[in-house]
């Protein structure tokens, strides 16, 4: 991206200094309508209620209201489910994104580099799912859930998604491109087919199994329909639901609101910032050109 | 010549034949091994993805209670002409489509524009990239929850409003009134993912050679012609690719309009059918209904996606 930036011949034009001045205006007033709500939800985080609903807002809190979060993760009823709610987001967030990265790489291993009779069938099949949207197919994954005994337990929350058609899809990609020579030296060494994918074709796919799993991590912490329908007792509730609710009951407290959400923010944040490489090089993976 | 000759084939013939025996072995091995390497993903797939799509059809046309005990009664496509005739799923379809078209064109028009702008920045190029990606990052329902309260009477949205068109100390019910909880839904929405499909612009516009826009330049191409003819038409397959997957999101949109009507905003306006869907298993526990609407949702995300390839008669390009 950097090589291919435009270069401006040097015109010192009156004119097109205006532009380039707009421009600049442009981007920095849209930068700041990004980044106003972050800041709010940050600084209100620390403002007492009253002081967060003040006509002009103060963008810089008195003092370090620290009651919001304490609020916040007691809860109402004192119970601080927050706790067990985040420790559940982990877990499930965890749990899919481990499997999927791992089944998603093992199958699309093996649909890209063994020739098989039914290959290509199994890939339009899988690829085919991209296209239904999970609103279709959760009741009667409901249901199965039910079924199966799995509701309101970490099995019900996961099991939909151990392993995703997109993951499969990006994983095979990638793998297209996988040397065979590599393989075949392996395998003239004596390495039996697992061996190779654990031990070369696993250590080899680092980047393309990064953005996978954070794409994986992101949704899994973003997700509400299905743990709504599937976790029924607020211990197995996770980060999103907790804040739906308290939202709906305590719409009153916004200081403890926007600690509740500073809370389920920050570890997203902090992954954005030390993996920015793969959460933006994520954005792109359909459009099949590199960055 | 011949008497010669047969020898000489027959033992060609018979090492071809070792080599292909020995070479389907080593297939018929890598075969099996393929299989191995995608069956648990099949297993699961089948159980829950193949088999609930099938499900969701065939309960579809049956009359089914959640958690109920009576066995679920043939109905045929009454649930469809029901919701078909019902003013609730019509509201539903209203407030999905005038959502969706109200988020994803501007999320169109903007991330090009962010796109663009930030591409003839020299610097700060990563540092715009990374703050207009930023709040795709956060989950939905804090994105909602934060905007509920900057949407407040007395919050931050009516503050930047009344100043911007010097109105000081109006309300605009961005929560109560029924067309302003319409635009505030989109709103939250775009905040949300224009910055996405920005950085989608960006990997688009930065695959579009140098040397096709300084050919231009030598025969004399401004910078604006140079957008308009160079640019946006080599820049098709990537916009077609962001209003598709724009459209598809809004279509499925549910966190913001179930944390708005949590907390406190009318439903009518915004119970997309997403929304409606939930209710409908959850509250009536009419999962045949349910089961209809999702394959209408379904049905409409075909056909906005086949109108949009069909309205920009997509064609490949090459550079």
């Amino acid at each position: 991206m950097e090589a291919n930036r435009k270069r401006k011949k040097k015109r010192t034009s009156p004119q097109s200094f205006i532009i380039d001045l707009l421009i600049w205006a442009f981007l920095i007033v849209a930068a700041a309508y990004i980044f106003a709500p972050f800041v709010f939800m940050f600084t209100a985080s620390l403002m007492p209620a009253t002081d967060i609903m003040k006509m002009p807002y103060r963008w810089i809190p008195d003092g370090f209201y620290w009651q919001n979060y304490w609020h916040g993760i007691r809860g109402n009823d004192g119970s601080f489910v927050y706790l067990r709610n985040i420790f559940n987001s982990l877990i499930v967030a965890s749990t899919v994104t481990a499997t999927t990265a791992f089944l998603s790489a093992f199958t699309g291993f093996g649909l890209a580099k063994y020739k098989f009779r039914g290959r290509h069938i199994v890939f339009m099949m899988i690829l085919a799912t991209l296209m239904i949207p999970f609103e279709v197919i959760m009741i009667p994954l409901y249901l199965i859930i039910m079924k199966l005994g799995f509701q309101d337990s970490y099995l019900g929350l996961i099991s939909p998604f151990i392993v995703s058609a997109f993951g499969i899809f990006l994983m095979r990609q990638y793998y297209l491109s996988f040397p065979d020579a590599m393989l075949d030296a392996a395998r003239i060494d004596g390495a039996s087919e697992p061996m190779i994918f654990m031990r070369i074709v696993l250590p080899n796919s680092i980047p393309a199994i990064a953005t996978l799993a954070v794409l994986t991590f992101k949704s899994q912490w973003d997700n509400l329909l299905w743990p709504l329908l599937v976790a029924q007792t607020e211990e197995m509730k996770t980060i999103p639901l907790y804040i739906v609710r308290f939202t709906a009951e305590k719409h009153t407290d916004e200081g403890a609101m926007m600690a509740v959400a500073a809370i389920a923010s920050i570890p997203m944040l902090i992954l954005f910032l030390k993996l920015s490489k793969y959460f933006l090089g994520g954005a792109v993976v359909f459009t099949g050109k590199k960055g | 010549m011949g008497l010669r000759l047969i020898p000489v084939s027959l033992f060609q013939v018979k090492r071809d034949m070792r080599k292909r025996l020995f070479s389907r072995g080593i297939e018929h091995k890598k075969a099996r091994w393929g299989w191995i390497f995608i069956i648990p993903s099949l297993v699961f797939f089948s159980l829950f993805s193949f088999y609930p799509i099938l499900n969701a059809l065939y309960t579809s046309l049956f009359k089914k209670k959640l958690l109920s005990l009576a066995s679920p009664q043939f109905v045929g496509w009454d649930n469809y002409t029901y919701l078909l005739r019902s003013p609730d799923f019509w509201n539903s379809i209203r407030a999905t489509v005038v959502f969706t078209l109200g988020t994803f064109v501007p999320i169109l028009v903007f991330s090009l524009l962010f796109a663009l702008f930030i591409m003839s920045r020299k610097r700060f190029q990563k540092f715009f990239q990374m703050a207009y990606y930023s709040p795709a990052v956060l989950s939905s329902v804090v994105v909602a929850a934060i905007w509920l309260l900057m949407l407040d009477p007395r919050g931050l949205a009516n503050q930047w409003v009344n100043f911007l068109f010097d109105t000081p100390g109006i309300d605009h019910k961005w929560l109560a009134d029924s067309t302003m909880v319409q635009i505030s839904t989109m709103l939250v929405y775009f905040w949300k993912y224009v910055g996405y499909f920005t950085i989608i612009f960006l990997v688009g516009l930065g695959s579009i050679p140098n040397s096709i826009h300084e050919a231009a330049r030598i025969d004399g191409a401004n910078g604006w012609t140079d957008f308009w003819y160079i640019t946006l038409p080599l820049l098709k397959p990537t916009t077609v690719l962001v209003s598709i997957m724009s459209m598809l999101q809004c279509l499925k949109t549910f966190s913001t309009q179930y944390l708005f009507t949590q907390g406190g905003a009318p439903l009518e306006p915004i119970n997309v059918i997403t929304l409606n869907l939930y209710n409908t298993t959850i509250r009536d526990r009419s999962i045949g209904l349910a089961s209809a609407m999702s394959i209408i949702l379904f049905c409409m995300m075909l056909f906005f996606t086949w109108l949009q390839f069909k309205t920009f008669k997509s064609e490949e390009v090459d550079y």
